[in-house]
């Protein structure tokens, strides 16, 4: 449900570009904190963001409906935020220059994508001696996945609000969404606690521990 | 939708029409002043008429009608959504609603069909931080091999068995298939870095330096702004 991007035109520009300053301010922040990144660790972020890209294409049948997964709990626990704000950002932009998703909303797009994002590794770190690294993941994608989710909702109330639909209209279209957002919240964090549980067995330096994950900038 | 991306993504390298030819800078000037002109018109005659303008850059540019319309349309899903919560009797307001993202998303369409991405991206890259610009371009380029190899996988999960049983055991099935392909980015990404460097790699990569190489095509673009804007001029004020 996250990345069913709002198009242009819909939102009014006094909700579209605060998004898009707000994303920038987040971009330069997140590139400073990238600054002592290798090349290598530039590349690895780009291959997930085409892994993002990707993996949108998935459908998971849902009865007459279809899941597009996104990936972006499991990229933010292993990017870190700054390194998934810049994913969320290059896969909107992407996306938006093929029409899915407006350019005006870029910024956006990119902000309700990378928050949720931004906020899985911290609990992944928060809880992985606890409960082991695929239940930290699935806990810190379910926090992602949620966190996007309301944003989402936050946006296109706030885009319906601006005009002169009602609460009434509002509240169905909540009652309509609630549901699948509880479904993509756990749909997503099934397939990160596979994905976790892969790693840990096979490559677990990739996994962030209290000194980071293998490639990145120490 | 990786698709659309896979025939955009030719259609933008082997066109040959005017359009094609013109400079990504002024495309990339152009498309975007037609976008934000879409977002603020006020008037449905303005949008009517930019709509109008949006399908004839469309097919001057070849790009074929089905894939236009599959990439263009995809907007509608979302703003219906908007058009039902804001309906209020008249046909003017779900009109002005549809034609505004139909027209930019038309617009955004044209760009990427007439422009290859590595002039389309040049000039962003430019304006970006560093690594969020070299992202665009390693993101793009390891796309469609992931694709690829994302569409195997699942192919590889279902003839094996990993589609059937409870939901639980498939998604965290698909997520160990989808680790395969996490390590996969991992270690392509250290392939490039030895690439890059053996390339002579400067620490930035800029794109090709031809995006803002001006040529005649351009006065075609530059025209196509001029009959664009004028327009706007005379319908803004008309309901």
């Amino acid at each position: 449900m996250t990345h069913l991007h709002i198009p242009d035109g819909v939102l009014p520009v006094l909700v579209w570009a605060p998004g898009l300053a707000v994303a920038l301010l987040l971009l330069l922040l997140s590139a400073r904190a990238a600054r002592g990144a290798t090349r290598q660790h530039v590349a690895y972020q780009g291959a997930l963001g085409a892994l993002v890209l990707a993996v949108m294409a998935v459908e998971v049948p849902l009865g007459p409906l279809e899941y597009h997964l996104t990936l972006m709990g499991p990229v933010g626990v292993l990017l870190g935020p700054a390194g998934a704000f810049q994913v969320a950002f290059v896969a909107s932009a992407i996306l938006a220059l093929v029409g899915h998703g407006g350019l005006t909303v870029v910024g956006l797009n990119a902000v309700v994508l990378g928050a949720g994002s931004a906020l899985a590794r911290p609990v992944y770190v928060l809880l992985v001696e606890r409960l082991g690294p695929p239940a930290a993941m699935a806990c810190g994608t379910a926090l992602a996945q949620a966190v996007s989710g309301v944003l989402w909702l936050a946006v296109v109330a706030v885009g319906m609000h601006a005009s002169t639909a009602g609460a009434h209209r509002l509240g169905l279209f909540a009652a309509f969404a609630f549901p699948l957002w509880l479904v993509g919240i756990v749909i997503e964090s099934l397939v990160a606690f596979g994905i976790a549980g892969f790693i840990a067995r096979v490559r677990p330096d990739l996994l962030p521990g209290r000194t980071g994950a293998a490639g990145e900038p120490s | 939708m990786i698709n659309t991306l896979a025939q955009i993504d030719y259609v933008a390298s082997a066109g040959g029409t005017p359009w094609h030819r013109a400079s990504a800078l002024s495309k990339l000037v152009f498309a975007s002043g037609f976008i934000l002109l879409a977002v603020f018109a006020p008037s449905l005659a303005l949008l009517t008429w930019l709509y109008g303008a949006a399908w004839l850059l469309a097919l001057t540019g070849r790009l074929p009608w089905r894939l236009t319309v599959a990439a263009s349309a995809y907007p509608l899903i979302f703003t219906l959504l908007f058009v039902l919560a804001r309906w209020d009797g008249t046909l003017e307001t779900p009109a002005r609603l549809l034609l505004r993202p139909l027209t930019a998303s038309l617009a955004a369409v044209w760009l990427v069909g007439t422009t290859p991405y590595p002039d389309l991206f040049a000039p962003l890259s430019r304006v970006l931080p560093r690594s969020v610009g070299d992202g665009l371009f390693l993101t793009y380029r390891a796309l469609f091999e992931l694709m690829g190899r994302t569409a195997g996988l699942l192919r590889a999960l279902r003839l094996r068995g990993g589609a059937g049983g409870p939901v639980r055991r498939r998604l965290t099935l698909a997520g160990e298939g989808l680790a395969t392909m996490v390590l996969y980015g991992f270690e392509r990404s250290q392939r490039l870095y030895a690439t890059m460097l053996l390339r002579g790699h400067s620490g930035r990569i800029c794109g090709c330096r031809h995006f803002a190489e001006w040529g005649p095509a351009d006065l075609l673009v530059a025209a196509a702004a001029l009959v664009v804007t004028t327009g706007a001029v005379l319908l803004w004020g008309v309901p």
